[in-house]
């Protein structure tokens, strides 16, 4: 029997949920392949240009589902527009920023495709570094309108933008590779992606694991050291309640597993690094979900 | 010394900043004296009638435990609703200006411009705001838009004492201008210790209480010494009223995962008949 | 910086909040007394006086009515006793108007009794059919029977007293409390109600009352003597109930032990030489040595024994409370509720007199109310010529001691609320038995199920009615007017009963018509003032604007004191009791015998065995607020309590199923572990497990319930009702235990065996058998 026991409360949702935490995912793999698009295009690495488009493609597909999902998310869904009318425009707000992140995003982003289409290097480089900016800055906002929230302890930390990005790059770089290889099982061999820039780009997937891993880690020293709300919110949430998105998604099937693959003589079988790619693309969905819900969950009870 | 208020007047974005001990403004706030709290929940009924709130959201509730070893136990009761914050955070974070601060200390909602993003529920530090079912009694009031504590402006405005206040049997819940020395709260306030919620957050809340006690102030500990009654209990609410953001897990159930998928599918399902309202706005705008 | 104006500039201002004008400036913010529409347009809503009858404490407060609707009910900031406070069934009660499952239409059963069939019939086929059953058995009129539950006489017992039926029950006594606390108080000092003048008083010794949550006119008085007065309140109860949560000290007792701590402590009082022998010797009818002499054999350790309480508890606080200048004491169905209760009121109520806290300032005060007098002429009561049937009605039922031809039921639910209430149903469903019933209730409770006829009632907003009661240290009356006209085609009680007896004394050569000549219930409302002592021709008047009667003055809202037009406070009178003494014979307070026996059930008890005690809570009472949303939403799940250190040691844990089983059968109800009860107690609360009643009841948004009108409907509940825990009814297995003194169900007396619920067991199973029941009431005449 416990010393004291709260015997009535009223009881309350939490305000964001899996629809938003598919919607993060979906934007961060979306940044995370065009920044693998933007690599030939705009940093001038000739080898990454072949898959260009493909990658652009990925990133506006990911990125159309967006708005469903955000527009139907909302209360009142035609009133979406009303993000947009100057009279309401809100600048505090993490949500009016995103808000233009994700209108003006896509539409970068066409444009560029536009002229990679049109094989035109200046002005795909032009629009690209603009793209690529939006790209990072709509990623990074998914995190921000987290973060700055100073009651949801799980969340409220200026690592959050950074993990979201890392998050993005990884599991953009995961689903590309294996849309490129679904790819090149489809097209004529000339036009197929050389094994060996998948397999570098499974490298820089590597570099990615290791740094999401340090944050993750900074992290967790955060809630373990940090107030009795997030102490007990990593006991309690993260541990418990969220403890297969968090522990075992992210962590062990997301990050431990395909690290190994791709350190292991594994990595030189093409099913492995298909494997490791399938895993971080689902492992980095585990975050998003503890991130969104979890981040949440304590207080509903509050 | 208005002078050295001034400078600490901060602000949250567009809106009307901090009023607290700001000479020449008002601010409205609520003292609740926990010794003469009974956990009658009167407090409760009264503003849901006054609101005609719908079952399962709540713009003020009564939290209660019970706390030592037979037989020296005691109950304990907290009466809850939104602090009217002078910082607010989820004025700051709204994108349309739908909830805004007003300049005489209340924390209000613009039920016609909320697009029902729940930004200011993520950011409510005090879980003091809803979002209306789509359903109520009175179909000509808003639905699907944020609600919450109004401190009763309307009734202030003409003279009275919000509908809280009027029906608190034991007289815990007192309501005046902190910022005019003369009123009940101000002399309260001078005399007894007032505590606040999550003071570190800095929300400087307008809600503060005599006599506080930890057990039910702190949010973890609310959620780890809850009753088995009272978490099966939540259960039941997740389960049976359904909140719009899909976000729900039920503890001991199915595993979370399969559950976020049961969500997403739940949202999708809703897809449909917001479409309809949709499509009904438009004719309604078009051809009516 | 954009400001609020600019805002409205943007948004079409036409939300809630947003089309404030500027503010009224530096204006002391009133209680209340006026209400406005929260929406747009912030227009004044229809105030009415109103009176609440959810519980016997009448509390006054007003309706606010817009576009034909109620739309709150609220405390009237004027009023004595409630100073502008309702409790939660007060402030929900306008609900009862607009529930969806309220009966609108007077309805025929169809098919067998209870099988939930009905028939919309018109009120004349209905006058007509009821008034022949009437008047084929005028013969034998006693053979009409009328269950009684309403809080006040109205319609119904005229009605009984016009056709000369002497068969007349009870499910309520008058007034607030229960028999026994009424029987002692009533042979001590000639009337029936104490008042702890509690705002005032330095000490309370409360004896089994829940005050918080049972009395809330007298609770609120109790917080501000917390506070302002720096009360100390003591609290004994078998369990921690809110009250005694937030006492100073809460003492657990075994049930049925408070008669003896009180006695002890009397003892200890006059042992000490604290007592006041002045009001001893000239006010009450013993003198002090023979009091300290028959006191003497009740010592503390004694009362330890019985009750568990150390007996330097009791000395300490017995010292203390004597030494408190003023005291009073309080006590209710916690002490009275068991066998020889009636003992334990008395020994409660020598503590204040031997104390000298009788009608002082602080202390417990006779009460001060109108007695509100019926409507002239009337007829010539049959009352007094009743026995008290109460509870043991079915049983004698069953037994064939009485002849029931017709039975009408008013305000009562014995089908839910009575003891071994399956016995109820039973009787209610043997048409063999009981050939016609009448109900009046304007819902389909768990008693109205079983009816052959329903003629519904309005509802408390819609009748006019008009109560006082002994609350405040002035007497006051109180009234409601209807702010609406009835739903659908509801009618008051009276206007019914009016109709069936011109019925069947069409001429009135019966003589029976002359006392329902009034026009409407309006004017039996004014004809009842006219007929009660102190009133005078302004009182209507005064009533119908000010909601309360008559006007002490005007209640200060930062300490709720009374205050006179000048500002200064309006002082209560004392010591009333020494002009004419008190209202017994020998005009002092009459103490005979006392004593305290040890229930005989409960000695020995196994360890798997525990006393039931059932409870109120605050949100509830027994079946008047079941429907309404707003309550049941708060409370509708009654787990049993259970000491948590008990718990361990039979293998119970939280929240899993338990049986608990009593002499007659068992229920299957989940536990709840707590640290607040005493470890030979369980405890079920009441009023909900409901089989009837609503959807909302019977937390089933989508029970089907055929006489629902569609306008009736609430999207609410259909959608947003999110409990389906119910709750499971006690009342089944409690077996019928009638104290012979006081004729009353000694409900908290009952043993029961708890185990963990067996293979098979689902929650809210219910198993009794009547025989058993049977079996029980025929052992107790002999
Ligand atoms: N909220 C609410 N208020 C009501 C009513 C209602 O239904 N709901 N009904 C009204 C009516 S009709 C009545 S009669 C009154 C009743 O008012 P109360 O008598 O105050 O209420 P009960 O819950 O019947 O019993 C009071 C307490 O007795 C305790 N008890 C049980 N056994 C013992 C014992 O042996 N010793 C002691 N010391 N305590 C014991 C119980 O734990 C309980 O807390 O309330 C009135 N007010
Ligand atoms: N286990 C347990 N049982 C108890 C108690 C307990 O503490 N524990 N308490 C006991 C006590 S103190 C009491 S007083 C009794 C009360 O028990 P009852 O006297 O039976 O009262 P209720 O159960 O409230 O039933 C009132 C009924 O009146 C009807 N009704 C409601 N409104 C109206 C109306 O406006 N007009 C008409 N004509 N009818 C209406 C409804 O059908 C309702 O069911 O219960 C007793 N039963
Ligand atoms: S309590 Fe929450 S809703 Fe209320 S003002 Fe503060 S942040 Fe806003
Ligand atoms: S839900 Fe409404 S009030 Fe809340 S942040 Fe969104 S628009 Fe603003
Ligand atoms: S101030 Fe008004 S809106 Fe706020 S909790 Fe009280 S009654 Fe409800
Ligand atoms: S109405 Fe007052 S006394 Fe009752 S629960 Fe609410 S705050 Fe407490
Ligand atoms: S205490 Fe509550 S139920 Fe009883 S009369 Fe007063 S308001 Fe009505
Ligand atoms: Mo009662």
């Amino acid at each position: 029997m416990n010393e004291s026991v709260i015997t009535y409360n009223v009881f309350h949702h939490v305000a964001w949920g899996t629809t938003i935490s598919v919607y993060f995912w979906l934007v961060g793999a979306s940044a995370g392949s065009f920044v693998i698009s933007s690599f030939g295009w705009v940093f001038g690495i000739k080898r990454y240009k072949p898959l260009a488009l493909t990658a652009s493609v990925t990133a506006i597909a990911m990125l159309l589902i967006v708005p469903i999902l955000l527009i139907w998310d909302l209360g009142r869904p035609l009133r979406f527009l009303y993000l947009m009318l100057p009279g309401y425009w809100h600048a505090t707000g993490p949500m009016s920023w995103g808000t233009a992140l994700i209108f003006s995003y896509p539409i970068a982003m066409l444009i560029y495709t536009y002229f990679v289409v049109k094989n035109n290097p200046l002005w795909a480089k032009i629009v690209g570094i603009v793209s690529i900016v939006l790209a990072l800055s709509t990623h990074w906002y998914t995190g921000v309108v987290m973060e700055l929230n100073p009651g949801r302890f799980l969340n409220h930390t200026a690592l959050a933008p950074l993990l979201f990005l890392t998050g993005a790059f990884i599991s953009g770089i995961g689903l590309l590779i294996l849309i490129l290889w679904i790819q090149n099982m489809f097209v004529a061999i000339k036009n197929r992606i050389e094994w060996a820039l998948i397999e570098e780009m499974a490298q820089y997937m590597m570099y990615g694991l290791v740094f999401d891993a340090f944050l993750l880690f900074l992290d967790f020293m955060q809630t373990l050291y940090g107030s009795h709300s997030e102490v007990m919110g990593h006991e309690i949430v993260l541990m418990g309640v969220f403890r297969f998105p968090y522990l075992w998604l992210e962590m062990v099937i997301g990050l431990i597993i395909p690290f190994f693959i791709l350190v292991s003589p594994i990595k030189k079988f093409k099913a492995g690094i298909i494997l490791a790619a399938l895993l971080v693309a689902v492992g980095v969905y585990g975050m998003r979900v503890w991130w969104v819900m979890g981040g949440q969950y304590l207080q509903t009870f509050y | 010394m208005p002078d050295s208020h001034e400078k600490t007047r901060r602000s949250y974005g567009l809106q009307t900043a901090g009023t607290k001990g700001v000479a020449g403004t008002k601010r409205y706030a609520m003292i609740i004296d926990l010794r003469k709290c009974i956990g009658c929940r009167s407090c409760m009924v009264a503003c849901k009638a006054e609101f005609g709130i719908p079952l399962g959201v709540w713009r003020t509730w009564v939290k209660e435990g019970d706390k030592g070893r037979y037989p020296n136990t005691k109950r304990i009761f907290m009466p809850r609703l939104c602090n009217h914050c002078d910082y607010p955070v989820c004025v700051r974070n709204c994108p349309t200006q739908a909830t805004f601060k007003h300049k005489d200390g209340f924390v209000l909602q613009r039920y016609n411009r909320c697009i029902g993003c729940r930004t200011c529920m993520v950011a409510c530090p005090y879980n003091a705001r809803h979002l209306i079912p789509a359903k109520r009694t009175d179909g000509n009031l808003p639905t699907m838009v944020v609600d919450k504590c109004t401190f009763c402006i309307h009734r202030v405005k003409k003279g009275i004492v919000p509908s809280c206040v009027q029906a608190c049997v034991g007289g815990a819940r007192i309501f005046g201008d902190m910022n005019d020395p003369n009123s009940e709260v101000a002399k309260l306030a001078s005399k007894e210790t007032l505590t606040v919620l999550k003071p570190e957050l800095g929300t400087s809340p307008s809600v503060s209480y005599i006599g506080g006690d930890w057990e039910l102030m702190d949010e973890p500990h609310s959620y780890t010494n809850r009753s088995t009654g009272l978490k099966e209990e939540f259960n039941d609410f997740k389960r049976n009223h359904k909140g719009d953001a899909f976000g729900d897990i039920i503890e001991g159930g199915d595993s979370t995962m399969k559950q976020v998928g049961q969500n997403m599918n739940g949202f999708l399902h809703t897809i449909p008949h917001k479409a309809k309202n949709v499509f009904d706005a438009f004719v309604n705008f078009l051809f009516k | 910086m954009i400001d609020r104006r600019d805002f409205l500039k943007i948004g079409a201002a036409t939300t809630a909040t947003a089309a404030c004008p500027a503010f009224i400036d530096a204006m002391e913010l009133q209680l209340g007394g006026q209400d406005f529409h929260q929406i747009r347009t912030y227009h004044a809503r229809q105030r009415k006086p109103y009176l609440c009858t959810m519980c016997s404490y009448f509390d006054g407060g007003f309706t606010y009515a817009e576009a034909g609707e109620v739309m709150k009910t609220e405390g009237n900031p004027d009023h004595i006793a409630t100073r502008g406070k309702f409790c939660s069934k007060g402030l929900a009660s306008f609900f009862g108007a607009s529930d969806p499952d309220r009966i609108l239409n007077p309805l025929k059963r169809v098919g067998e009794r209870g099988a939930g069939k009905w028939k919309e019939i018109t009120w004349e086929e209905a006058i007509k059919e009821v008034s022949e059953k009437v008047s084929v058995n005028l013969d034998d009129a006693d053979s009409i029977y009328l269950n009684e539950g309403g809080f006040k006489d109205g319609g119904a017992i005229r009605f009984m007293h016009t056709i000369g039926s002497h068969s007349i029950i009870r499910s309520r006594l008058q007034g607030i409390g229960t028999a026994p606390k009424q029987m002692a108080l009533k042979q001590m000092t000639g009337v029936n109600f104490i008042l702890p003048d509690l705002e005032h008083t330095k000490y309370v010794l409360n004896f089994g009352a829940n005050i918080m949550e049972t009395a809330l006119p007298l609770a609120q008085r109790l917080t501000d003597g917390i506070v302002n007065n720096r009360l100390k309140l003591v609290t004994f109860d078998v369990r921690m109930s809110n009250t005694a949560g937030r006492s100073d000290e809460w003492l657990p007792v075994f049930p049925g032990s408070d008669g003896i701590i009180a006695l002890a402590m009397a003892n200890v009082i006059l042992q000490n030489g604290l007592a006041n022998t002045d009001f001893i010797s000239y006010w009450t009818n013993y003198s002090l040595e023979e009091l300290t002499k028959d006191l003497a054999k009740f010592t503390p350790e004694m009362a330890e024994e019985a009750s568990g309480v150390p007996a330097k508890t009791i000395v300490n606080i017995a010292i203390e409370f004597a030494k408190s200048k003023p005291a009073a004491v309080f006590s209710h169905n916690g002490l009275s509720w068991h066998k020889d209760g009636i003992d334990s009121e008395k020994a409660c109520l020598l503590l204040a007199a031997i104390t000298g806290n009788i009608d002082n300032e602080g202390g417990n005060c006779l009460p001060r109310q109108f007695n509100i007098a019926e409507p002239q002429p009337a007829p010539e009561s049959t009352e007094n010529a009743t026995k008290t049937m109460h509870y043991s009605f079915p049983f004698e039922v069953k037994d064939g001691k009485r002849n029931v031809q017709v039975l009408f039921n008013h305000m009562s639910n014995p089908a839910y609320s009575a003891p071994a209430a399956s016995l109820w149903r039973e009787m209610l469903k043997d048409e063999k038995k009981i050939p016609y019933i009448v109900d009046f209730s304007p819902f389909m409770s768990e008693t109205a199920e079983l009816a052959d006829i329903i003629l519904p009632d309005v509802v408390d907003v819609e009748r006019d009615n008009i109560a006082s009661s002994p609350t405040a240290l002035w007497p006051w009356m109180t009234m409601t007017i209807p702010n609406i006209e009835p739903l659908g085609k509801a009618q008051d009680v009276r206007m019914t009963m009016k109709k069936i007896v011109e019925a069947i004394d069409p001429t009135g050569d019966k003589g029976m018509k002359q006392y329902w000549a009034f026009s409407n219930t309006k004017q039996w409302v004014k004809d009842e003032i006219k007929a009660t002592e102190g009133t005078d021709k302004k009182t209507y008047k005064r009533l119908k604007s000010k909601g309360v009667w008559p006007n002490y003055g005007k209640i200060d809202p930062a300490d709720r004191k009374i205050l006179d037009k000048k500002g200064n406070p309006v002082l209560a009178k004392y010591a009333t009791y020494k002009e004419e003494g008190f209202a017994t014979s020998s005009g002092k307070m009459e103490f005979d015998s006392l004593s305290w026996t040890k229930n005989p059930r409960h000695q020995d008890l196994k360890e798997s065995e525990f006393v039931l005690t059932t409870f109120k809570v605050a949100y509830q009472t027994l079946s008047l607020t079941s429907n309404l949303k707003y309550i049941s939403e708060m409370y509708h799940s009654n787990p049993l309590w259970l000491n948590g250190n008990v718990a361990k040691k039979l293998g119970i844990r939280d929240d899993s199923l338990v049986r608990v089983t009593s002499e007659v059968g068992f229920l299957v109800t989940k536990a709840f572990l707590t640290q607040g009860i005493h470890p030979q107690v369980v405890g079920i609360s009441t009023s909900v497990g409901r089989s009837a009643y609503g959807r909302v009841a019977q937390a089933d948004p989508h029970a089907h319930m055929p006489f629902a009108k569609k306008e009736q409907e609430d999207p609410d509940i259909d959608d947003n009702l999110w409990w389906r825990d119910a709750g499971t009814n006690p009342n089944d297995i409690i077996p019928l235990a009638i104290d012979p003194a006081s004729g009353v169900q000694t409900w908290n007396d009952t043993v029961v065996t708890i185990s963990p619920a067996e293979a098979g067991d689902k929650y809210g199973d219910i198993k009794v058998d009547n025989a058993k029941h049977f079996a029980i009431y025929k052992q107790s005449l002999t």
